[in-house]
C-alpha cells in the first residue's frame, strides 16, 4: 500500500463527509482579511488574491495530457513502466541586481551568498570574506574617528585573528603580517585607502534602468570582483583584486542626504580613466537608501543609522 | 473495441529493437506536439478485425495499388462471391496510396454505396469496413470522397447490429475532423443521431465507447463553441455521458475514459456551465475522482487509469471554475475530494508530473473557493505533504504555493497552523528559487503569515527572516523589493 495513511482517510467515509456549509455562511472568502483593519498598513503594495482558474482545451498545461490522450488513440500508448519521464526541481538563483548566478542546490547558493553578498561596505560596496574584515574595512576607511585617533596611536589592527598587535600605518601592519604571519605581499583584503584610488566612479546613474547584468566575475574563485563595474579589469590598477559591489543596491529611496553622499564618494573624476579597455557596463540607477545595508557590520559604517536594528 | 493490453506499437515492425521503437515513438510525441502547437491535433482510430491482430498491419502493403484496380473490376461483375472480393478490397485498402487511386476510379463510391446499402447482410458488413479503411487515409480528398456513404452511415447508428454500429461510428468519427465533411454531417443530424444511439445503446459498452470516440472528435474541433456545444448541450447527451463515466471492472476503462474527454471538451470550451452542473456533473466527476484517488492510493493503479483520470480532473477544475460558492457544498458534498488530489499528486509525481500539475491546479480552484475545504486540508494533516512538493518545477511548485496561499488567506488562524507545519523555513528557501513566480507567491505567503500573529512574526524572525527580507531588497525586481521593504518597515521592525 502506497500512501496507507490517505487511504485510511479515503476509506472512512463517515468521518469525513461533511458537508461545505461553513461556506455559505461566510460567503466571499475575502471578506474577512479586509475587514481586519489595517491589515498592510498604508501604502500596503500586497495583494494576493485566490485566484479561481479557468484553463481551455489549447492551455499549455494541457499539453502533456493531451498527448498522453493522442498517443493512446493512435495505438501508441506506452505504460508507466516502459517510460519515465524526468521530473525536474527548481534551480535556485541569486536575485540580487547585477548578479545572474544559478544553482542547482540550496547550499550552492547559500554559499554563494554567504560568500560574496553578506559582508559588504554600504559606503564603498566593496564585499569583503568575513564579519571581522567588514569591520576592520568600515574603521579604516570610512570612519573620520579613526583617522584621527591612528595620527596618535597604534590603531591598525594586525588581521589575523587573535594575534591582536596593531600598528601605527598600514603598511607597517603589511610588513607585520608578511614577516610575522607569511602572508602574501599582494592580499587582497589589505589594500590601502590611497590604492582605491579612481575605482569609485560611478557614472551619473543610468536613465534607463535595463537589467543589464554584469555576471562575468560571480563564477570566479573566491571574492575577487563581484558585481564589478567595467572598469575594474585595468591591469595596472592593484585595485583590480579588489572586490567592489556594483550599485545594486535597492530602488530609488534616494533621500537629498544620501545623494550628498553619493558625491563625496563619487569625488574621483570618471574622465581619469584613460585605459578602460571594457566599455563600462550599464549599471543600474539606484541610490543606497539610507537605511538599509545588508552588510551587518556596516552599522557603524552608516551615515545616518538605521538605529531599529540591534 | 480497444484493451489497452492487446495494443502493440503501430509504428514498430516485428524485429524492431526496444531503442527503435522509442526513437519512433519520440519522433510521433515530436509530431503531435507541433500538431498541438498549430491546432491542428487529431487522431483516427482504426478498428480491427476480430480474426487478426495488430502486426498484420504492418505487413508488406506495397502491392495495394494494383490489387484495388483488380478487385474493383471483379466487383463491378456481380456475383456470389462479392463478399469475398469485399474482404480483399478492404485488406488493400490499408495502404494509403492505394487509398488514393480507389478514389480515382470511376464510379468506385458509388459501388461501395451500393454494396452498403444492399441486400446483402455480409457485403454491407464488408463494405463498411473498406469504408473504415478509406476513413483513416490522411488526405482530405479521400475524406470528401466518402461523403455520399455518410447518410447511410448515419442511419445505421439506430441498428442493432453491434459490430456494424461500431464500424459505423468509428468511420464517422474519423472523418469529422474535415470541415467539408463535419459541415454535411452536422446538417445531416449526426448529434441526434449520436444522442439516440447512446441512449439506446447504453448498455452496450463497445458501442459506448465508439460514440464517445465519435463525439469528442467533433467536440475537439476549433470552432466547436459556436455550433456544436450548443447543440449537444441542449440535447440528452450530457446526462448519458455522465451516467457511463463509471468504469465497468469487465470490459476495461474505454468507455469511460471517452466520455470523460467528452465532457472535458464540454466544460473547457465554455465558461458557463449551468447545464452540466445542473445534471450533477460536478458531483459525479468528483466522487469518481475520489473512488480513483483511493484505488491510486491502495497501490492499485489499473494500466491507462491516467487516460480517465486526466479529463475527470480538467472537468472538475473547470466547472469549479463556473460554480457559484452556494451551489457548492450540493455539488461536491464530500470533503475527501482534497485527500484524493493529494493522493494522485503524490502518486503520479514522478511517473506523469503533467497529472501531478493538473491535481495541483483542481486543489488551487478548490482552496479558492471554499474555506471549508482549506480547513480539511489543515485538519487532515495534507500539509506537509504539500510543502514536500515546493521543490519540483514545471508548474508544481508555483500551483502548489497557491494552493498554500489561498488557505493562508483564509484566516489568521490557518496562517498559524500553516507556520506550525513548518511553511515558513520552506518559504525561505522558495523565496531563493530563480522562478520568479515562486519569489513572489512566496513574498505574499510570508506577509500574510508574519502579518497573523506575533507568534508567527517572532518564529521569522528566529529563522532569520530579517536578513533574507533584507537581502530581498536587493532583488532585481521593483515589486519585490518594495515588497521586502514594506514588511520590514511596517511590520518586522516597528
Amino acid at each position: 500500500m502506497l500512501q496507507p495513511d490517505l487511504v485510511r482517510l479515503l476509506t472512512e467515509g463517515h468521518v469525513l463527509v461533511k458537508s461545505c456549509d461553513e461556506d455559505c455562511l461566510t460567503g466571499n472568502t475575502q471578506e474577512p482579511r479586509q475587514s481586519e483593519g489595517e491589515e498592510g498598513g498604508e501604502g500596503n503594495p500586497f495583494n494576493y488574491t485566490p485566484q479561481l482558474i479557468h484553463l481551455n482545451k489549447d492551455h499549455q498545461l494541457f499539453e502533456d495530457g493531451d498527448i498522453h490522450r493522442h498517443m493512446y488513440l493512435q495505438d501508441l500508448y506506452i505504460s508507466e513502466a516502459e517510460d519515465k519521464p524526468t521530473l525536474s526541481v527548481s534551480e535556485f538563483a541569486c536575485h540580487i541586481s547585477g548578479c545572474s548566478a544559478i544553482f542547482s542546490t540550496l547550499e550552492e547558493y547559500e554559499h554563494h551568498y554567504n560568500s560574496l553578498h553578506r559582508h559588504v561596505c554600504c559606503s564603498c560596496r566593496r564585499s569583503l570574506p568575513s564579519a571581522r574584515l567588514l569591520d576592520i574595512h568600515i574603521q579604516e576607511w570610512h570612519d573620520s574617528l579613526f583617522t584621527i585617533l591612528s595620527q596618535r596611536q597604534d590603531m591598525y589592527q594586525c588581521l589575523v585573528e587573535g594575534c591582536g598587535q596593531k600598528f601605527s600605518t598600514s603598511k607597517h601592519r603589511k610588513d607585520h603580517l608578511i614577516k610575522i604571519h607569511k602572508y602574501p605581499p599582494d592580499f587582497r583584503f589589505d589594500k590601502t585607502k590611497k590604492d582605491k584610488g579612481n575605482r569609485q566612479t560611478k557614472k551619473q546613474p543610468q536613465k534607463d534602468t535595463t537589467m543589464d547584468v554584469v555576471d562575468d566575475v560571480c563564477e570566479s574563485e573566491g571574492v575577487c570582483e563581484v558585481m564589478c563595474d567595467g572598469l575594474s579589469h585595468q591591469p595596472e590598477q592593484e585595485e583590480s583584486m579588489e572586490t567592489h559591489g556594483s550599485e545594486e543596491e535597492a530602488a530609488r529611496m534616494a533621500k537629498s542626504a544620501s545623494t550628498e553622499e553619493h558625491a563625496d564618494l563619487n569625488a574621483a573624476a570618471p574622465s581619469t580613466e584613460s585605459s578602460s579597455s571594457d566599455p563600462l557596463e550599464p549599471r543600474y540607477s539606484y541610490r543606497v537608501p539610507t537605511n538599509v545595508c545588508f552588510g551587518r557590520g556596516s552599522v557603524r559604517g552608516f551615515r545616518g543609522r538605521r538605529g531599529r536594528r540591534k | 473495441m480497444w484493451r489497452l493490453n492487446k495494443v502493440h506499437h503501430k509504428a514498430g515492425r516485428p524485429g524492431d529493437s526496444v531503442e527503435e521503437l522509442k526513437l519512433k515513438r519520440r519522433e510521433h510525441e515530436k509530431a503531435l506536439r507541433q500538431a498541438r502547437r498549430d491546432r491542428q491535433l487529431v487522431s483516427k482510430r482504426l478498428l480491427l478485425n476480430d480474426d487478426e491482430d495488430q502486426s498484420e498491419v504492418t505487413m508488406d502493403t506495397n502491392s495495394g495499388e494494383q490489387d484495388v484496380v483488380a478487385v474493383l473490376q471483379k466487383l463491378h461483375h456481380s456475383g456470389p462471391e462479392r463478399d469475398t472480393h469485399l474482404k480483399a478490397l478492404s485488406k488493400a485498402l490499408r495502404d494509403p496510396s492505394a487509398q488514393l487511386t480507389f478514389i480515382k476510379q470511376e464510379n468506385s463510391m458509388h459501388l461501395l454505396v451500393g454494396l452498403l446499402t444492399g441486400s446483402d447482410a455480409t457485403c454491407r458488413l464488408q463494405a463498411v469496413r473498406c469504408l473504415h479503411e478509406l476513413s483513416h487515409s490522411p488526405h482530405t480528398s479521400v475524406a470528401s470522397a466518402c461523403l455520399p456513404a455518410s447518410p447511410y452511415l448515419l442511419t445505421y447508428l439506430s441498428g442493432q447490429s453491434t459490430k456494424f454500429t461500431e464500424l459505423c461510428l468509428y468511420t464517422l468519427g474519423n472523418l469529422c475532423p474535415e470541415s467539408i465533411v463535419k459541415e454535411k454531417l452536422l446538417a445531416q443530424g449526426i448529434v441526434p443521431a449520436l444522442a439516440s444511439c447512446l441512449e439506446n445503446q447504453r448498455h452496450n459498452l463497445a458501442v459506448v465507447e465508439a460514440v464517445g470516440f465519435t463525439l469528442s472528435q467533433l467536440l475537439q474541433a476549433n470552432d466547436a463553441a459556436e455550433k456544436i456545444i450548443p447543440m449537444v448541450l441542449a440535447s440528452s447527451l450530457p446526462s448519458h455521458l455522465l451516467s457511463v463515466l463509471t468504469p465497468d471492472p469487465k470490459f476495461g476503462l474505454g468507455p469511460a475514459i471517452e466520455c470523460a474527454w467528452c465532457i472535458h471538451y464540454l466544460t473547457c470550451s465554455m465558461k458557463d456551465h449551468k447545464v452540466l452542473l445542473a445534471q450533477g456533473a460536478l458531483l459525479q466527476c468528483s466522487s469518481l475522482l475520489v473512488s480513483l484517488g483511493g484505488a491510486v492510493a491502495e497501490g492499485n493503479k489499473e494500466e491507462g487509469m491516467e487516460l480517465l483520470i486526466c479529463p475527470l480532473l480538467r472537468c472538475v477544475g473547470n466547472l469549479l471554475s463556473s460554480c457559484p460558492l452556494t451551489d457548492l457544498s450540493a455539488q461536491m458534498g464530500d470533503v475527501r475530494i482534497v485527500v484524493a488530489l493529494c493522493a494522485l499528486l503524490q502518486a503520479f509525481l514522478l511517473t506523469q508530473p503533467a497529472l501531478a500539475r493538473e491535481s495541483a491546479w483542481v486543489l488551487n480552484n478548490l482552496t479558492a473557493h471554499s474555506r471549508a475545504l482549506c480547513s480539511a486540508l489543515l485538519t487532515l494533516n495534507l500539509v506537509p505533504g504539500l510543502i514536500q512538493l515546493l521543490p519540483f518545477s514545471q508548474g508544481i511548485n508555483t500551483m502548489i504555493l497557491r494552493v498554500l496561499a489561498n488557505i493562508a488567506h483564509n484566516k489568521k488562524d490557518f496562517c498559524v497552523h500553516l507556520a506550525h507545519r513548518g511553511l515558513l523555513s520552506a518559504l525561505c528557501a522558495t523565496l531563493k528559487m530563480a522562478d520568479q513566480e515562486m519569489v513572489t507567491l512566496s513574498m505574499d505567503v510570508i506577509f500574510m503569515l508574519v502579518v497573523s500573529s506575533p507568534q508567527v512574526a517572532e518564529e521569522f524572525v528566529k529563522q532569520g527572516g530579517l536578513s533574507l527580507l533584507e537581502a530581498t531588497q536587493y532583488n532585481s525586481e521593483g515589486e519585490i523589493r518594495q515588497r521586502a521593504t514594506h514588511l520590514l518597515e511596517h511590520h518586522l521592525l516597528s
